[in-house]
């Protein structure tokens, strides 16, 4: 279970001006939840999801995990971000041993194991490539694989999906809810897209923008496993997307008001 | 027509070598001055000075130094580089004082180097030192300050301490920067040495050319040119391929050839 508890974060911009990017944030995420954080651009939610990663220390309030306070990154909450974030000078089978391998897994062991990832991923056959000669949405398969190699409990995803063409983020979505049933890891997963959020998740977290609050937390009780053909032509489906969109433009009409 | 392209594209060093060698014999011929001999000429003397084992030592006792000033100099320079790209404190420190060493010439200062520490082979080595350190630390700077921050925290979660992230993904990130810096810093030992040996004249490949100029033998002279210059094609082409080797993960698949590697 993730806490956080009044979490802000104020960054000091360029001009020494302070910016409140969180207001005040508390959240609490179940073992095995599929959470996503929705937002508009500059709301936040990357700095909130960083904050749970242990990558950025919040300015105020505390995030915990499993009961301990967040105090740094830690291989139980693995992160893929949207930029990928790949070795490039190790090839697709050394990114993805490269977890097991420092946390002292026998050399013959991270390799069976990775190259069950890879293949797991769609990616049997690349093994030997490196990361420069992969398409954006292959590079991002071999990030997944790299994360689900250490066994995080967590993942935690910075709009990972976010630099793909639609085709090949459509697929990736599916591809990873096929890996998420399986063993159903806890995943906190930012996005700007109602659909992508309302298709993958449990519950969905609706931010405002600057300073990010949560504006409302919407329960996605559609049925899994989810198929998104099937889900495409649901009313149900289709009025939380549109329910969710409304409740995102009151945000922006707030902030043309203020 | 296709094997026409590959041959004179493979051919092509060599043949501007042949012809810089001809525009060079033929402005000899036309010239026609004592100081100014042929290429022929100068090519003659060569097996003279390599078959001279006083040369030899002269020039084995140069590359001795310049293999020691460049290491040296490459093992301080990486990680200081490294560091400063990594910390705004590191970078604050060094900035000014690199910045008001940078546009000096390392062997303008290499009288007040003598009076120090002598005109021996720790002076020299020292400002091949000083020569190749610049350029180094500033390429690994500048590769150390581009590594992504996220390639940093994906380390972080997997475990890798602040050090063993340093090592183990600052230093092979930024290794391509890195390695683009030693590259000049190689050429600019072999130009540092022999300048060293031009004003502290002792031993070394620059002390045979100077004192050939002194003694007015100028096919020496630009003998010694000709071996001093195709000592740096070859430690560049040996340094390109070794520098090929270790980085081809981020090389472009069609890239030109611009070495004779």
């Amino acid at each position: 279970m993730i806490e956080i508890d009044r979490v802000s974060q104020v960054f000091q911009t360029a001009g020494r001006q302070s910016h409140l990017a969180l207001s005040q944030i508390s959240l609490t995420i179940e073992d095995g939840a599929f959470v996503s954080i929705l937002g508009p651009s500059g709301c936040g939610k990357s700095t909130l999801l960083y904050i749970v990663g242990g990558f950025v220390k919040p300015t105020d309030g505390v995030a915990k995990m499993r009961g301990k306070a967040i105090t740094g990154p830690g291989p139980d909450r693995g992160p893929v971000f949207q930029e990928f974030a790949l070795f490039p000078w190790k090839s697709v089978l050394g990114n993805v041993m490269y977890g097991p391998r420092q946390q002292g897994v026998k050399h013959a062991e991270a390799e069976a194991q990775s190259r069950r990832l890879i293949e797991m991923v769609g990616l049997k056959g690349f093994e030997d490539f490196y990361p420069k000669e992969l398409s954006g949405g292959m590079k991002q398969r071999v990030a997944l694989a790299r994360t689900l190699a250490y066994h995080p409990a967590v993942l935690l995803m910075d709009e990972p999906f976010g630099a793909l063409d639609a085709h090949t983020r459509t697929r990736l979505q599916n591809d990873l809810l096929n890996i998420w049933e399986r063993d159903r890891k806890t995943v906190l997963f930012v996005t700007h897209s109602v659909e992508e959020a309302v298709y993958l998740s449990d519950k969905v977290v609706v931010m405002t923008r600057s300073p990010g609050r949560i504006k409302e937390i919407v329960d996605i009780d559609l049925p899994r496993p989810r198929r998104r053909a099937e889900l495409l032509l649901d009313s149900r489906y289709q009025k939380l997307v549109v329910d969710i969109e409304r409740m995102i433009d009151d945000t922006s009409e707030d902030e043309l008001r203020t | 027509m296709m094997l026409l392209r590959a041959v004179v594209t493979r051919l092509a060093p060599l043949l501007a070598c042949l012809g810089l060698l001809g525009i060079w014999q033929v402005a000899a011929l036309i010239l026609d001055t004592d100081s100014f001999p042929t290429a022929l000429d100068a090519i003659r003397a060569i097996p003279a000075i390599l078959g001279d084992k006083e040369s030899l030592i002269n020039i084995l006792a140069s590359l001795r130094r310049m293999a020691i000033g460049f290491g040296l100099a490459v093992m301080v320079s990486i990680p200081l580089g490294l560091m400063m790209g990594r910390s705004r404190g590191v970078a604050a420190f060094f900035n000014p004082l690199l910045m008001i060493i940078y546009p000096v010439p390392k062997a303008a200062l290499m009288p007040i180097i003598m009076l120090w520490l002598g005109v021996g082979d720790v002076s020299k080595t020292l400002v091949i030192f000083l020569g190749v350190s610049l350029p180094v630390i500033y390429h690994s700077f500048e590769g150390g300050k581009a590594v992504e921050e996220k390639m940093l925290w994906s380390g972080a979660a997997m475990g890798l301490s602040a050090a063993q992230r340093m090592i183990r993904i600052v230093l092979p990130a930024a290794l391509p920067e890195i390695l683009t810096g030693c590259r000049t810093g190689l050429v600019l030992a072999l130009i540092t040495m022999v300048t060293s040996e031009m004003i502290a004249r002792q031993s070394g490949a620059g002390n045979i050319l100077f004192n050939a100029l002194d003694m007015g033998q100028y096919d020496t002279v630009f003998a010694m040119i000709i071996i001093i210059g195709a000592m740096g094609i070859g430690l560049d082409a040996a340094f390109e391929k070794m520098r090929g080797r270790l980085v081809k993960w981020s090389e472009p698949r069609f890239d030109l050839p611009l070495s004779f590697s």
